[in-house]
């Protein structure tokens, strides 16, 4: 007794161990640390100013290269206030509206001669509520990229209409009538690029308020002038001058089709720049027609708000941007003699200097960055820019939903807009406290009492039956003085997370919200089962197949391939099976990816070779019934390796009488892996294949596959691959509810537990039975 | 009847020679990529030339061998401290006697199956307060608990199997428990920790999610699985060979590791412990 008390004490000791951890203390330091981009160059540029700014004024400054900028922002949220923390951070200005709001970000007092040394956008897309937070130092935009052998530079069009007259006179035809070039090609799912145009029919990102402020309620969307856009590629589509791949997201099929000299003009910035110079593409960048402003994302220094140092960051960040040294950060930016255009100088000396005038591209772009349209800052841009929402209601407007219907496009955009809409109210309005129902309580305390009281009958009814087992308790002590380990290790990484996940679902812990949040109750329960319940039921059904049909299918391959193996000649053997292992050993993260370029639509290498042999393409991830097909099989791929391992294991031990017992009756090969084979092997292994099947629920690996997709017709429901856990991560990710992923991740639990269990005690039973 | 079975055994031979095809497939394409030049798409047939230049790019213009470094220390210490972990905790649960037995072992299985990836807010919150945060050791040891408590049902499957008969026999010649641990049970149970060893090991290099958002300031100390994916989720000109070079380099350790430990387990797991 008293030993299950001490192992209950310090099971609840853990776990208020970790709830209760005080914040880790902080102490005053002498050096500034700065976060800046993943280029070698510019970090090794940005040493050499460091070490002249320690000379002058004798603060030390530590630099850190960082190779992913979207993961600047949660990366800052996370370290503001550790020992380690930065205090100069090179971040997106896009990102800094969520940071701002939970008070993140420290705002800057700029003197108009330093304002005057910088384009206007340097500081505007740092702009946030009339305050500066900011300083942009690149410009990453795009134009009019065009192929110079086609199009002289003097013959660039100055209106939308000349340019497409112009894409109509050089696109080419075969005699048959297929494309041989085309003058301009689109993206129509893109928004992006495509923005001017979308400008200029009328369409617009969040509309503004007379004093300059974003009004996120305001959805240019679903206007006249989107209508009329709509047309417009229409148009083109029939034209054959939009790229016909509804399922290609990103322009690599655009870039390759330019470098082979089969399109004359596109929307698009230096990101290829490299390709187009490897195929020695002579190319040029141009501005948009009519002076229009195309979407642009500043790079900029920010300054953490939690920094120590005040006065010696904004020394640094000052001395960063003194002409001289942006010279030399821009043009290690660019690597030197490259001139790669990666960085698109904000500083006017810079953009005057002969290092940008003298190279056309440089000049042109730097040009182009004078005259952008910042992307908004505001915490909600990205659910505007929502590629996944945006992209799935383009591809049902100009390709029809996903049985090829076509669509009404108002119907559409205006479903794009309110969807919108309802994101952006979820994210202002205050959520509704729903209060805990007292009877909520009371049933709890019930059923606690109940399971207790049931709990304790049978304890005593086994009792009864059974004689007590005697336990040693020296041997008890030990048990667990040797358990102690994986039970801290778990009841960390496990339990704590478990507990901390339920406190989040109450609370409206969110993007903007990651300080001071709150609590409120049930309400993300309640927008869980009131408004997605449909779309929870689907993937719940979706996710128990996907695991079952992996897990049943790796199994029977598995032992089928293991008991095969075992009869063939041992050294062929033994060949196959280091081969036949190999999916379980290269790491999946990059398998993966090579399988979901492989099983692409339109140029996918799988499609590729089945046309060889007259088969006609097969959509392999972008019909929800072959994408489900495809995710279960390519998951299986990745499995059955492991369960061939395993049944080779335990083939050896079935006796072989059983097989020659069999033969006598004159039984078929077939015949007995099925009646003999598999049912031993599954009886033997059947701890790991429930094992499996619950690793299989939590198959993240989908995600990486098809992100979910293909998305539904309906906006905001999961997609036809979504499995529970990939929906979730999508939820907290895009639209960073975390608490409203904190309840789901709790519903989750809650079911895969009953799920574990129910088969666990099926299993036991069997066993005893 | 035998030109039956000489028919069949042509037709399983052709089967088995396609599926290694299918299975190598992927690999040979990487490789490939890996040594084309300016490879734009994943979908390029067949590169129009070849290079080593990759490679050569990866070493000196990333931080590559940084990478592969923390990939593997992270990686063989948490080898080491799973097998360690898994054989004690293996050993309570299959030849001590203690109250809860059971139950324990059913909770530390049913828990597991709340899925990490869901929890990254509550595991960072951890990792700041133990101020684990971008430290390998952080790493070490949440892949450690992540590796031992999946490899634990797996390996009770095998050790329930070594007769205890064998440390009654030993306990009775006076040999004490750890004796008995490390000299009978455990060079018995010999394939059984080769796969909890290589097992952890992959688990420990193929690691992503939790990585990726604990490493958060320094480019040198990430692991291998984060920075390659760097590469291609980098802005400017997704490079499919420099990627491609990464993981063929990347996987060697995992190759080699996997073969020199294969005889231990592809042998089958049941040999050299007692038949059932």
């Amino acid at each position: 007794m008293r030993k299950k008390i001490i192992l209950f004490m310090s099971f609840i000791l853990i776990c208020t161990f970790f709830l209760s951890f005080g914040q880790v203390k902080a102490e005053s330091e002498q050096t500034i640390r700065i976060w800046v981009g993943a280029i070698p160059e510019e970090k090794q540029v940005m040493e050499e100013i460091a070490d002249d700014f320690t000379q002058e004024t004798g603060i030390k400054v530590e630099i850190y290269q960082k190779l992913e900028i979207f993961t600047v922002p949660s990366a800052l949220v996370n370290n503001a206030e550790l020992d380690e923390r930065p205090d100069i951070v090179y971040m997106q200005a896009p990102d800094i509206g969520g940071l701002v709001e939970s008070g993140y970000l420290q705002s800057l007092n700029l003197e108009a001669e330093f304002i005057n040394r910088f384009t206007d956008v340097a500081f505007d897309a740092f702009t946030y509520n009339n305050k500066i937070y900011g300083i942009g130092y690149s410009n990453s935009t795009y134009g009019l990229i065009y192929n110079k052998d086609l199009i002289s530079t003097n013959n660039l069009p100055k209106t939308w209409e000349q340019l497409f007259n112009l894409a109509d006179e050089l696109t080419l035809r075969s005699e048959e009538g297929n494309i041989i070039r085309r003058g301009i090609y689109i993206n129509a799912t893109d928004m992006w690029f495509n923005y001017p145009l979308i400008r200029k029919y009328g369409g617009y990102y969040y509309g503004k308020y007379p004093n300059g402020e974003y009004n996120s309620y305001d959805i240019g969307l679903d206007n006249e002038g989107m209508l009329e856009y709509v047309r417009k590629i229409k148009d083109l589509k029939s034209q054959g001058l939009v790229l016909n791949n509804p399922n290609k997201k990103d322009y690599s099929e655009i870039i390759s089709d330019f470098c082979d000299e089969k399109v004359a003009m596109f929307f698009y910035g230096l990101w290829s720049a490299q390709a187009f110079n490897n195929a020695n593409i002579d190319y040029g960048i141009a501005p948009l027609p009519e002076n229009s402003k195309p979407l642009t994302t500043v790079e900029g220094f920010v300054i953490n708000k939690y920094t120590k140092n005040l006065q010696e960051s904004i020394d640094f960040m000052q001395y960063i941007f003194r002409d001289e040294n942006q010279q030399k950060l821009i043009e290690a930016g660019n690597r030197y003699e490259e001139k790669t255009g990666e960085r698109n100088p904000t500083n006017l000396a810079v953009i005057n200097s002969d290092y940008i005038q003298s190279d056309e591209i440089l000049k042109n772009i730097s040009k182009i960055g004078q005259n952008v349209e910042p992307f908004p800052n505001i915490p909600e841009g990205p659910l505007w820019y929502n590629q996944d929402v945006t992209y799935s209601t383009f591809k049902t407007i100009f390709f029809g939903d996903r049985n090829g219907n076509a669509v009404d496009s108002e119907y559409k955009l205006h479903e794009l807009a309110n969807y919108i809409k309802k994101n952006v109210s979820f994210m202002n309005d205050p959520i509704e406290y729903i209060e805990i129902p007292s009877q909520l309580y009371i049933f709890g305390l019930l059923g606690i009492t109940g399971l207790l009281g049931l709990f304790l009958f049978l304890k005593f009814k086994r009792k009864s039956k059974v004689i007590k087992k005697k336990y040693n308790k020296k041997e008890q002590f030990l048990a667990f003085i040797l358990l102690l380990p994986i039970i801290i290790l778990l009841g960390m990484f496990y339990i704590y997370p478990i507990i901390h996940n339920i406190y989040l679902s109450l609370t409206d812990y969110s993007g903007i919200n990651l300080r001071d949040f709150g609590f409120i109750g049930l309400a993300n329960y309640k927008q869980i089962f009131s408004e997605e319940v449909n779309g929870l039921l689907q993937m719940v059904l979706w996710t128990i197949i996907f695991a079952f049909s992996v897990i049943f299918l790796s199994f029977i391959f598995g032992t089928l391939l293991a008991s095969i193996l075992e009869k063939t000649n041992a050294k062929i053997a033994k060949i196959y099976r280091l081969i036949y292992i190999l999916p379980w050993v290269i790491p999946t993260v990059i398998t993966l990816l090579m399988w979901k370029g492989f099983l692409e639509t339109e140029g996918g290498l799988i499609n590729h070779l089945i046309g060889l042999i007259g088969i006609p393409n097969i959509s392999w991830l972008t019909t929800p019934v072959m994408a489900k097909i495809s995710t279960i099989l390519v998951m299986v791929w990745f499995s059955f390796p492991y369960y061939m391992v395993v049944a080779f294991g335990f083939l050896k031990s079935i006796p072989k009488d059983y097989y020659e017992a069999a033969r006598m009756d004159g039984a078929s090969r077939m015949y007995m892996f099925i009646k003999i084979t598999l049912p031993l092997i599954f009886q033997a292994i059947l701890p790991m294949l429930i094992m499996g099947f619950v690793m299989q629920l939590n198959q993240f690996g989908v995600y990486m596959l098809t992100q979910g997709g293909p998305a539904s017709d309906r906006l905001g429901n999961p997609g036809a691959t979504d499995l529970l856990i990939t929906y979730v991560f999508n939820t907290a990710f895009n639209t960073k509810r975390y608490a409203l992923a904190a309840s789901y991740s709790v519903i989750i639990f809650i079911f895969v537990a009953i799920f574990a269990l129910t088969i666990m005690k099926i299993n036991n039973k069997k066993v005893e039975g | 009847m035998k030109r039956k079975s000489q028919k069949d055994n042509v037709i399983i031979q052709i089967l088995l020679f396609l599926l290694a095809i299918i299975t190598l497939f992927p690999f040979a394409y990487i490789l490939m990529i890996a040594l084309g030049k300016n490879v734009i798409s994943v979908n390029t047939l067949i590169p129009r030339e070849f290079t080593l230049a990759n490679f050569n790019k990866l070493l000196t213009n990333t931080a590559f061998s940084n990478w592969m470094t923390n990939s593997f220390i992270i990686a063989f210490s948490t080898m080491v401290i799973s097998v360690i972990l898994v054989s004690i905790t293996i050993y309570v649960f299959s030849r001590l006697r203690f109250y809860w037995k059971d139950k324990l072992f059913n909770i530390i299985l049913l828990i597991q199956i709340f899925p990490l990836t869901l929890s990254m807010v509550s595991i960072f919150k951890i990792f700041v307060e133990l101020g684990l945060l971008n430290k390998i050791p952080g790493l070490i040891i949440i892949n450690s608990t992540l590796a031992s408590s999946g490899l634990i049902m797996l390996a009770k499957g095998y050790f329930d199997r070594i007769p205890y008969e064998l440390d009654e026999a030993a306990m009775i010649d006076g040999a004490s428990r750890i004796q008995i641990l490390l000299k009978i049970t455990l060079p018995l149970a010999k394939p059984m920790l080769a796969i909890v060893a290589i097992q952890s090991f992959i688990i420990a290099y193929n690691e992503y999610t939790i990585a990726s958002a604990v490493m958060t300031t320094n480019v040198e100390s990430l692991p291998l699985a984060v920075g390659l994916q760097s590469i291609i989720t980098g802005q400017y000109g997704i490079n499919w060979s420099l990627y491609c070079a990464g993981a063929v380099m990347g996987s060697i350790p995992m190759i080699i590791l996997f073969y020199s430990l294969q005889k231990y387990f592809i042998g089958g797991l049941t040999e050299g412990g007692v038949k059932t």
